[in-house]
């Protein structure tokens, strides 16, 4: 019977690049959202890829390869087994064998992003298999969702408020909203974006580089 | 007593291993055939404890425990997994089911989890999952039957969780048939070895690689 040792138990991955999450409701913009974090990471010359947690198909795995904005060798999909909760938290071992294979295939990978499948407001990202992750959400889910505190708003290290520009269209007082978002996260970031334009992405990239890449 | 828990410790579904995500071929023939009745769902669970749990899993399993510390001989046996699973859904899904518990047992420093690890990702060793399994649970301390019975339960709890999911039953009526086929699993684990490692399910074999060209789907396989 081998028992375990004083040098045993758990370690330190082996892997070298950085790995983050994006995680947030379905539909609040975490697809457009890497769509515009990938020309700013390149500009930043960031050497990285992606993992998607598609729910049902492969929607996401395959707008990210025909985007052209990045090789498609780059982008892996892992289908969710109808638990984007637990392929990001409970059982993240996929997402970590899909990340080391990355790893393998492209020397010299600086950033793994992992993208969760979308989900509801209680959604977090294992630290198993994160260094730092951000919640998406969008005004157009509704003001109210800072309000109600999920794990997932309070828990982020970075919060997106996406699809600012569609706030006069839904009723939402923006800076109300995000007011109330900072409020619940206390000195934690929020970074108000709007995708489809651009806006804020460089902050959240800059961010990101700051976080887990250590660039200045 | 030790050996009891860390077979416990490894069929339970708590212990992060990717198995949550592979119906292996149970989405494809519900797909198939409609709606399976609860006997019907026990009798292609039970099948498949037969037809390839015991003769082709189980098989492989006993022997990369046996071999552990020669991983070569681990690498062989990864092949002939590899050469005697005919539908490629299965065959992938194995490997990264097997990747998955790989990385979960290098992460918590299980001796000989990281050299394995170092193997399939050089390309050496395929990784698949009753192979991964019986050489991290030699290295975790569990003894051969204990893993063979963990293995087997993996299998069948696999199968009736992916069926709750899929909505084929509920939660507590899928207890039901993993109680009345827990005596099959016994018995199947306890019969001699075969020589060779074979599956013969048809009909899961069919609806996985149907199942593969599918759009839509909750399941790797």
């Amino acid at each position: 019977m081998l028992e375990w040792g004083a040098t045993q138990g758990i370690g330190p991955r082996t892997s070298s690049a950085a790995r983050i999450g994006i995680g947030g409701p379905v539909g609040s913009g975490k697809t457009a959202l890497i769509e515009r974090l990938i020309p700013a990471l390149d500009a930043r010359n960031v050497d990285f890829a992606v993992v998607t947690n598609d729910l049902v198909t492969k929607e996401d795995a395959e707008r990210l390869r025909r985007s052209g904005l990045i090789d498609p060798e780059r982008v892996s999909a892992v289908e969710a087994g109808a638990c984007p909760h637990t392929v990001i938290r409970e059982d993240p071992t996929l997402n970590m064998a899909a990340g080391d294979d990355l790893e393998s295939r492209f020397p010299g990978l600086e950033l793994v992003i992992f993208e969760s499948g979308g989900d509801n407001l209680a959604s977090t990202f294992s630290l198993d298999l994160v260094d730092w992750w951000m919640f998406v959400i969008d005004v157009a889910g509704g003001d109210d969702i800072p309000r109600k505190k999920g794990p997932g708003v309070l828990k982020c290290d970075l919060l997106v408020v996406n699809k600012v520009d569609l706030a006069p269209h839904v009723g939402v007082d923006l800076s109300s909203m995000l007011a109330e978002a900072q409020a619940a996260r206390g000195e934690r970031p929020v970074v108000a974006t709007n995708a489809r334009s651009g806006e804020g992405v460089d902050t959240v990239a800059d961010m990101i580089c700051r976080a887990v890449l250590f660039h200045t | 007593m030790i050996g009891q828990l860390l077979a416990i410790w490894q069929a339970d579904t708590a212990f992060p291993s990717g198995g949550f995500a592979f119906s292996n071929g149970l989405e494809g023939l519900a797909a198939l055939s409609g709606p399976i009745d609860e006997m019907e769902l026990e009798n292609v669970v039970a099948n498949a404890l037969r037809r390839r749990w015991a003769s082709a899993d189980r098989v492989a399993l006993a022997r990369a425990y046996r071999v552990a510390d020669d991983l070569d001989r681990v690498e062989a046996i990864d092949r002939e997994v590899e050469a005697s699973t005919l539908a490629e859904p299965f065959r992938l899904g194995s490997r990264r089911n097997g990747a998955s518990l790989i990385a979960a047992h290098a992460r918590i420093g299980t001796p000989g989890a990281r050299e394995f690890q170092g193997r399939v990702r050089q390309g050496r060793a395929l990784g698949h999952l009753p192979v991964a399994q019986g050489v991290l649970w030699r290295g975790a301390g569990l003894d051969a039957a204990s893993a063979m019975l963990a293995s087997g339960y993996v299998a069948l709890s696999g199968f009736t969780t992916a069926a709750v999911r899929l909505g084929l039953l509920g939660a507590v009526s899928a207890q039901g048939i993993v109680r009345r086929l827990l005596p099959l699993l016994a018995e199947l684990a306890a019969a001699p070895l075969p020589s060779r490692i074979e599956s013969f399910s048809p009909r899961l074999d069919i609806a996985a690689m149907r199942h593969a060209r599918g759009e839509v789907r909750l399941f790797s396989n």
